[in-house]
This record gives C-alpha cells, structure tokens and sequence, in this order.
C-alpha cells in the first residue's frame, strides 16, 4: 500500500520510486477507464513523486501544474498576453504579427498538456488548495477533454488524453461531483519494512546496524504525540545522510537513546523542544 | 454484476454512486480484473472515494466475497449507552453501582475513560435484546437503566422524552454531525445568503484599472502607463454556532442540515461550533461535544469583525440560561450564568443574529425565547427570516 521516494534536487528515475502492486494496479486501471486518479495521504508519502514515477516509467512528458490558492482555472488553460501585444503595436520590433491574437495566447499548463503532440502525463499538485470553484470548473474541462480561447474563438481539444493524476493533502474536503469523476486512492504512511526498502533505494552502500537503528529511533520520534509536523520520510532521508556524514557518529548512539541532528527531523521550533524533551526523559530511565 | 454487493456499500453508509459502479463495470469488460484482488483493488478506488470508508469498506468487501462477520454496528449504539452511564455516574453513582450490581468503591478510583470502557464491556456481555425485564439494559423494563421505563431513580437511556425541555438528559446523541449527512444545497437558502459577503482587495496587483489606466495614459502625453488593481475578493468570517443536543432540536435537522452544508460552500472562513441548549463556559469544534473544546473565553481575542450566527430552538428550563450552576453537565461550573456568556458573546461580535427554527408566532410562550431575544437579534429560519439576518448581519 505504500511506496516512498526522497525529493533531493531534481527526480531521478523510477529507479527510486519503490511501487507497491495495489497501487500499479490502481494506476492501470485509471489509464485505461481514461480517469483522473486522485491521491490522498499526508505529506511524504510520495503522491507526488508517483506521477513522476509514472512518466518515468512510460517515458511521457511530464507537465506539473501546481495548484495555488488564488489561482483561476483561466491561468490553467491559456494566457492572453495583451501587454506584449500593447508593447509589440506600439514599437512594432517584434517577428509577431500584431493583429493574430493568436500569436498572443500561451498555453497554461492544462492547455499544453492538450496540445502536445504526445501523450503526456499531467500532475495537478494539491489540488485542495483552491477554491471549490476551481475545482468543479476545472473537472469540466477534464471530463470535455477541450476548452475554449474566447479571445479567439477557438476550441482546443486534447490531441492525446493525458494520463491525470491529482494529489490533495485533505486540507479541505473535495466536492461530491468532483470525486464522482475521479478515481481515488489513499497512500498510507510506509511501514517499518517498506521502509527499509525505501532507505535501500537511497543508500545502496547503507550500513544494516545503522539503517535499522535509525528506522526504529524515527518511527519511536513519529509516536510522538504533540508535535504539529511528524517527520516523514523525507526527513528520514535527509537525517540518515546527515548521520552518515558525520565521521563521529556510531549507531550504538541511537541505540543508546541519543538522536543527533533532531533539527533535521522537527522543523519547528515548538516541535523540536517537545522531541527534544521527550529525548532527554527517555534517556533518564 | 455485483447488484447486491453495491446497495450492503450504500446500506452500511459508504456514499456510492450510481455512476461509479457503472465505471465499475467498464473497468470489468475492459478485462482489467482478472482475479478477486484485481476487483478488491478497482472497486475500492473506483467506488470510495474517502479513507474514512475505507475501513468499512474492507468489512462489506470481507463479508460479501467470504463470508465474514458483517461490521458490528451495534458498537455505536453501545457507546452512547456507555457515555448516557457515565453522565449518570458522575451525577449519581449508587444508581449505577447498583444497577450493574458492582460496589460503587469499586468504580471511584476510574478515570472517565476507563468507565467508559468498563461499561462498555458489561454492556457487552448482555448479549440479547431485553424488553420488559428487570434486569440489565432494554427498554420498558423496571430496570434503573434503559428508557421508557418507571424505575423511580432510573434513567433515561434513548427513547421519547416526556418533556421537551428535559432536565439532565441522560441520553445525548453525541454524534449528530450534521456536516455529512443530509440534502444537498438548496437553490433558494443560497440566495438569501447570497448577500451575506464582505468584498477587500487582496492578493496581488493582477487586475487592470482600465478607467484609471486611460486617464493616466492621457496625462502622460499618450505614453502608456497601465494601472494594476488588487482584485476584490470575500473575506467575510464568519462564526457558525449550532445546538445539536437534545430532542427539542431533532425536527429542524433537515433545515439545519442544509445550512450547514451550504454555509461550509460558501464562506472561506468559516468556523463551526456546537453546543446543547445554550452556551456556557465552552464551546464545541467536534458535533460530538466531547473531544475538542473552545472556552467562550478565548473569543475575547477575535476579530469584532467577524459575524457570529447562532442556530437553536432557545427552548430550555429557565434556571438553565439564568441559574449560575445551570448547566446540564457537571464539568461546566465557572460560576457565570449562560445568559452572562451570551451577552459576552454579543459584546464581542455586534455583528450577530440568533437563527430559531421554531415558527416565530410561537416564540412568544417560551419564556428562555423571550429572555435570548434580548441579548441576540432573533430570525425564523426560514428564508425570510435569512434575509432579515443578512440584513442585520451586513448592517455595519
């Protein structure tokens, strides 16, 4: 049920995206009703990295729209650039021709996801972000696969129906049409196992003491019940690289109840002293 | 296909839709599901679109292909007669000491929730229904616990209640969340509410001032100089207090249902709270007034702005809005009556109105209706009464 990747710089291949099978399925099906998947689950689960995965994996272009809270799904279909076209009528210097509108429309990123010449993969990030009118407008141009350039008047239809993969961090609930069209999945947060696999995908070279000393010291730091942000996995990540950077540290330490570099796991200041708190009494007894 | 297996889906509660079993079964021809797991797989994605059914949903799908035991449903009843028990404890302990037939030393030194889960165990072990008996929990029975019956120190455990302002209800229906359930918006409370919006600029400078972008392009001599406005958008916030407790308010579920669920569509900042009869030291964030409390004290705080809107009946026993002791649960005792925590409430956001489902040619025989209507503005809900609280709502 769960599958993980680290975000560092920039994606690197499928080959670090470890697919569980219930997913594969999941995704299959979905490409082939032709329906948008929408992925649920708390951050670090890698809802994200799946669309990369995915295109990745079919060797698709990858179009990612992230979804902003004041976004109109306008900027999402098209730009009419009307002050490049003021500036090119007035000064006249540029190869455009200043009566086609056209030469003036550029595609948002749901428009250029319709008019590439192959089938892409389209991620639309976090969708719960926006308001729930951008929601159901932007599920009808999905389910029409075209939208209009009113400027222009003119239908763009999708040449390829792009493979949708929609992420929401449950922020807000989504609207009962919109779910109806999609079909939907919630990642659980890894395992103790699958996560083993996930750190092996990132440290071939790992150390096994080191690994299992620092999986058990993560998953007892998430059971930490106060904290606003638990650590996720690519906390974790980051956090195992920093250890073994570090020339002094020994994984006996973790076992002996010491977490060095907290400030990798908890982000927040109120979160790193409540963690920390609960080290230094752990320690204690 | 799978006819009877959709409609136990829609039975236990798992919103599924007409549609989505029919893409169910596209995916079916489609050949995509081969084996048992294919189908658990696509049906769950297809079909439920919330993790909060996935759990129920598992159940269905493991008494229906193998015969397992259907989802104990039970459960939830059993923890409203759990939680009646312990009101009742805390209130009068030898009752019940006496009725599960334990020593009363014997619960004294146990926290809140292991009684809980205490009684919940001895509940369990009744394993019939039991009507009429005098022993246990059923109804119409002599027995001190259960509902409709005439033991003299018993308790009401669910079941009619005499009187509709019903001192120390024992039976709350704790899990009333009128935000799932219910109908779907209506068309005509969204235009009496329609109004009800405050307009600021915010966010970037994205929109052109045509009429200011000309008359400054004239004065430069024909040199375009454009000008960028901040777009107007709703930043209305807005407090939503509803009483779900109790019987008295069980006939105005439906309308508040769809207020509800038409108030959370429409307002960006929306906060909801709940509360049982009138408002004492706290408010509720969770319908079932029990896990996430708000001190009234904490809205000292906030924004004078914001526009407060309760909804109830205002029907209960006067001492329990005058009375300093008069709430019905026992934990709230700050020692200020309601009505003081009323009026604070309305000193801290004038802008406010006070929804009553009840007709308002009734409101005149309630004494507690007449005593509220001084302190909040008073409207029918109904859809002229809306009007007439947006109009005071807005009235700045």
């Amino acid at each position: 049920m769960e599958q993980n990747i680290e975000k560092q710089g920039s994606f690197t291949g499928a080959k670090r995206y470890v697919l569980d099978e219930e997913l594969a399925k999941i995704v299959n099906i979905s490409m082939s009703l032709e329906m948008p998947l929408l992925l649920k689950g708390e951050p670090g689960t890698g809802k994200t990295m799946l669309a990369h995965a995915i295109a990745e994996n079919l060797s698709m272009p990858l179009i990612v729209l992230n979804v902003k809270s004041n976004m109109k799904l306008i900027d999402a279909l098209y730009q009419y650039d009307t002050l490049t076209r003021l500036n090119d009528s007035r000064f006249g210097d540029s190869t455009r021709d200043v009566s086609r509108i056209e030469d003036y429309i550029k595609m948002g990123k749901i428009g250029q996801a319709f008019t590439a010449q192959e089938r892409t993969v389209l991620l639309i990030d976090e969708i719960d972000k926006a308001d729930t009118d951008f929601q159901d407008d932007m599920l009808d141009v999905l389910d029409q696969m075209e939208f209009d350039i009113i400027e222009i008047d003119k239908t763009i239809r999708a040449k390829h129906r792009p493979v949708i993969v929609i992420t929401s961090n449950a922020k807000k609930d989504l609207s009962d049409p919109f779910l109806g069209r999609c079909n939907f999945h919630h990642i659980a947060f890894p395992d103790p196992d699958m996560m083993r696999r996930i750190i092996r995908v990132h440290f071939p070279e790992i150390d096994t003491e080191l690994m299992n000393n620092a999986i058990d010291t993560f998953y007892r730091l998430r059971e930490i019940a106060t904290v606003e942000k638990k650590p996720a996995t690519r906390e974790l990540v980051n956090w195992i690289r920093a250890l073994s950077m570090d020339p002094d540290f020994k994984p006996k330490q973790l076992a002996k109840g010491e977490v060095p570099y907290l400030g990798v796991l908890f982000k927040k200041s109120q979160d790193y002293s409540v963690a920390a708190n609960q080290i230094q009494g752990r320690k204690r007894f | 296909m799978f006819v009877d297996f959709f409609y136990k889906l829609r039975d236990a509660g798992i919103p599924v839709t007409l549609t989505a079993f029919l893409t169910l079964h596209r995916a079916l021809q489609n050949g995509l599901i081969a084996s048992l797991s294919d189908f658990y797989t696509a049906s769950r994605a297809i079909l439920v679109k919330s993790e909060r059914y996935f759990d129920l949903f598992d159940q269905i799908f493991a008494h229906f292909f193998e015969g397992a035991e259907m989802p104990d449903i039970e459960g939830f009843e059993l923890d409203e007669i759990a939680k009646a028990l312990l009101d009742q404890w805390l209130s009068d302990p030898q009752s019940v000491a006496d009725a599960l037939g334990v020593d009363q030393a014997e619960l004294q030194n146990l926290s809140p929730e292991e009684l809980i889960e205490y009684f919940k165990e001895r509940l369990k072990e009744q394993t019939e229904r039991h009507d009429g008996g005098n022993r246990w929990i059923g109804t119409g029975g002599t027995s001190p616990v259960g509902h409709s019956g005439y033991h003299p120190e018993g308790l009401r455990v669910g079941g009619e209640s005499r009187n509709k302002s019903a001192v120390k209800v024992a039976n709350e229906r704790r899990y009333k969340d009128y935000s799932r359930m219910g109908p779907l918006t209506q068309a005509s409370m969204g235009e009496a509410l329609k109004r009800l919006r405050n307009m600021v600029p915010s966010g970037p400078k994205d929109q052109v001032n045509v009429r200011e972008s000309i008359y400054q392009t004239m004065k430069n001599a024909g040199e375009i100089e454009i000008v960028f406005d901040r777009r107007l958008k709703d930043r209305l916030k807005v407090i939503l207090a509803i009483d779900n407790g109790g019987y008295s308010m069980d006939p105005y579920v439906p309308v508040i249902q769809t207020l509800f669920n038409y108030a959370r569509s429409q307002f960006k900042e929306l906060k909801t709270y709940f509360f049982h009869n009138t408002i004492y030291d706290t408010l509720w964030e969770d319908p079932a007034r029990y896990r996430k409390p708000k001190p009234v004290a904490e809205f000292a705080g906030m924004d004078s702005d914001t526009r407060l809107i309760l909804v109830g009946d205002a029907s209960m026993a006067p001492y329990e809005l005058m009375a300093r002791d008069g709430s019905i649960y026992v934990h709230e005792r700050s020692g200020k009556a309601s009505i003081e925590q009323l009026r604070f409430l309305a000193e801290t956001f004038p802008n406010n109105a006070w929804l009553n489902p009840v007709p308002a040619r009734m409101w005149p025989y309630t004494r507690t209706i007449n005593v509220i209507r001084q302190v909040f503005p008073m409207f029918e809900l109904t859809i002229d009464g809306l009007e007439q609280a947006v109009d005071q709502l807005m009235a700045a």
